[in-house]
């Protein structure tokens, strides 16, 4: 059971303060802040345009923020802080070294469609890390069989189901050694019957002690894997507590309506 | 430093209105031809279509060169004797023809046929729908990649003077190689052919974006 | 026309001449394809520079390309670089016109391209740790190129007809071969169906080996 983080950020993989982003006029995070420890599971719960994307996609600097702070392992995100005030944002080669060690895996998958599964588990590691291909399509063959793959590995993504593509982006973004994984409603594209295989990968991810922020709707999987469960809406954070106290007794008006429309999922198994 | 071409400018401006007059009157009639060609090309009898077919294939297979230099040979060896500009003409006109049908085939193709089922369930007859309902909408289809082909055609004007014809490029060489001022002859007429070609240039582009808008 | 034997005869002394031009023509071909299409991949990273002036320096050389034609072009190479004491055979000045126009032509279907695949492609890669630099070499420029395919194909098909223009500066290809054929034997039109018939079948064998390529690409990526 890993520690929980403290309310100030001191100590944790990753701390978020008061991040802000607006696109013109639209405000997306309203002051957004909390901690994850090392080996925490934090899952982020929300009806669509609460802005969770967008806090994942902050995270590795996929979107730049307005305000605020985002620091992973310390380290400021996408900024350094210079002499008086802040904000000189970072050199592009600081950018994508930091992101090598944060790793995200997304709705849509994106697979390299020209590359084969295995190829596309190597990419990281040969023209990233540097890694000479032998050893990369080791590391690549290994982590494909962890997800269970071993036999998909020549395929290319064309051929290969949601689930299966999912896991091989899982196996991409695991390669490059990350110390966090982001997950961008991994399963929100697949059939239901691929939703499993998915959610099995990230479940055994977890207990292997990944530090892991998810966004997702699959309420079952929140209350099993979760250690702590954020609810936003409307770009901010309204809940936030242990997975059974959250579902079983949500205080928020807000997250008993959201509940309220998953609540199938909850009440079963 | 300019001053040969300054010289001559009027000989060539000549030349340049030639090229003006050679690529209307072959672009006219080589769309009409091609509308002509590619309406039976999509909606007529299967072996018009086929014949169609043939045509645009083989024109668009061979460099318009080689059909201007069959146009140039073939009318005195059926004993038609024509003036250069008649045969290089007709040549162009087939080969216009050739791809303007190709296009005007494929807009006519390309209109939704929940149009054309809108217009049979109302009771339009063959010629009427074709009429009112596909060829307005295939036209709007078509009207960027025919203003890219009219472009082409006034650079493909310049190719007859490789015949024998006199235009502008005939008249710029002719220039040159009197007066070896090969650097400003040659990029004062490629400036002459930018004022001609870039109008078109800009309204088949503008014409794209805003289609590309409304589909 | 005339008779068999007068057609034979024919072939039998003027073949050999019109066999010079097809290797000739095959051979700015060869050449060009390769060079053009090497041509365009810096007119493309110009033309999609973050700096204003890169960006614009090309997309006006474009534009100059786009609507001026290849004639004067090459007339400009082989009579202007003398004058610099450059001195290239027409031959080279052909290949070096029609490489300078159709990589223009190919940078701006791959902008096409480039500007198609999708933005989650590049997400991708960026999340991975990968550089602007290295996500466009191997993640966009790749699925660019395969998008691309048939454009660039048929842009290459153009190019392969240009070829006939190098007639106008004195190098003995094909068409050249077939004028001076006519001049020689006082012929007809024949010569020219025959010169036809050649570019006939290279753009079709051409045309079926792209769609060839289209084909097998489809399987391979869906």
């Amino acid at each position: 059971m890993p520690s929980r983080a403290d309310a100030s950020g001191a100590g944790a993989m990753i701390a978020v303060s008061d991040l802000r982003k607006a696109f013109g006029p639209l405000t997306v995070l309203d002051g957004v802040s909390f901690a994850v420890a090392a080996g925490e599971t934090v899952v982020v719960l929300g009806p669509s345009g609460s802005g969770k994307s967008t806090m994942l996609r902050c995270m590795n600097f996929l979107e730049p923020y307005d305000a605020g702070e985002i620091r992973i392992a310390g380290e400021l995100v996408g900024y350094r802080e210079d002499g008086d005030g802040r904000r000189v944002p970072r050199s592009e080669a600081e950018i994508a070294r930091f992101r090598e060690r944060v790793g995200m895996v997304f709705q849509s998958f994106n697979l390299f469609p020209h590359r084969s599964a295995v190829e596309n588990v190597m990419m990281g590691p040969v023209h990233v890390r540097g890694i000479e291909r032998k050893a990369a399509r080791a590391i690549a063959e290994t982590l494909l069989a962890k997800v269970g793959l071993a036999e998909k590995m020549a395929e290319y993504p064309a051929r290969l189901s949601g689930g299966q593509q999912q896991r091989v982006a899982i196996a991409r973004a695991l390669a490059m050694e990350p110390k966090v994984m982001l997950f961008d409603e991994v399963t929100s594209a697949l059939d239901p019957e691929l939703v499993g295989e998915v959610l099995l990968v990230m479940r055994r991810l977890a207990q292997d002690g990944m530090t892991m922020i998810v966004v997702t709707h699959e309420i079952a999987f929140a209350r099993d894997v979760a250690d702590r469960i954020i609810f936003m809406d409307k770009g901010a954070i309204v809940e936030e507590g242990a997975p059974r106290e959250l579902l079983l007794n949500p205080r928020a008006e807000r997250l008993q309506a959201f509940l309220h429309r998953f609540s199938g999922g909850v009440a079963e198994s | 430093m300019f001053h040969v071409l300054i010289i001559s400018l009027p000989y060539l401006l000549k030349g340049a209105a030639i090229t003006v007059w050679l690529s209307l009157a072959t672009i006219s009639l080589g769309t009409l031809l091609g509308f002509a060609l590619g309406t039976v090309g999509a909606v007529g009898p299967r072996p018009v279509r086929a014949a169609v077919a043939v045509y645009v294939f083989v024109l668009r297979g061979v460099p318009i060169l080689v059909v201007m230099f069959l146009g140039y040979y073939v009318f005195p060896a059926l004993g038609y004797k024509v003036d250069a500009y008649v045969a290089v003409g007709a040549a162009m006109v087939v080969y216009v023809g050739a791809f303007v049908s190709e296009i005007v085939r494929g807009a006519i193709l390309a209109v939704p046929s929940s149009q054309i089922a809108a217009a049979r369930s109302l009771g339009m007859r063959r010629w009427p729908m074709l009429r009112e309902v596909v060829l307005p909408q295939a036209f709007r289809l078509a009207t960027p990649p025919l203003l890219n082909t009219a472009l082409t055609t006034v650079k493909q004007t310049s190719y007859v003077s490789v015949v024998g014809a006199w235009e502008l490029s005939y008249a710029a060489r002719e220039v040159v190689e009197r007066t070896l001022a090969a650097f400003e002859i040659f990029l004062g007429v490629m400036v002459l052919y930018f004022i001609i070609c870039y109008p078109l240039s800009l309204a088949a582009r503008h014409l794209e974006r805003r289609y590309a808008f409304a589909s | 026309m005339g008779s068999f034997a007068e057609l034979t005869h024919f072939a039998e002394r003027y073949l050999p001449y019109l066999a010079g031009g097809f290797a000739v023509t095959l051979a700015i071909a060869a050449l060009s394809v390769p060079l053009a299409l090497g041509w365009s991949l810096p007119i493309l990273l110009c033309r999609l520079a973050r700096r204003r002036w890169l960006a614009g320096a090309a997309a006006a050389y474009i534009e100059v390309m786009r609507n001026t034609p290849l004639l004067i072009q090459m007339y400009l190479i082989y009579f202007g670089l003398p004058l610099f004491h450059v001195f290239l055979s027409g031959f080279m000045c052909g290949v070096l016109a029609i490489t300078l126009q159709h990589g223009a032509f190919l940078a701006e279907v791959l902008r096409a391209g480039v500007e198609s695949v999708s933005a989650r492609q590049w997400d991708a890669a960026r999340a991975i740790g990968m550089r602007s630099r290295t996500a466009f070499r191997l993640v966009v420029l790749p699925q660019a190129l395969v998008k691309m395919l048939p454009p660039l194909g048929n842009q290459l098909i153009v190019l392969v007809k240009d070829t006939s223009l190098v007639s106008a500066i004195g190098v003995m290809e094909v068409t050249l071969s077939g004028k001076m054929i006519i001049e020689r034997t006082g012929g007809s039109y024949e010569v020219f169906v025959a010169v036809a018939l050649f570019y006939l079948t290279m753009t079709t064998a051409l045309g079926a080996g792209l769609r060839v390529a289209e084909r097998r690409l489809a399987v391979r990526f869906g």
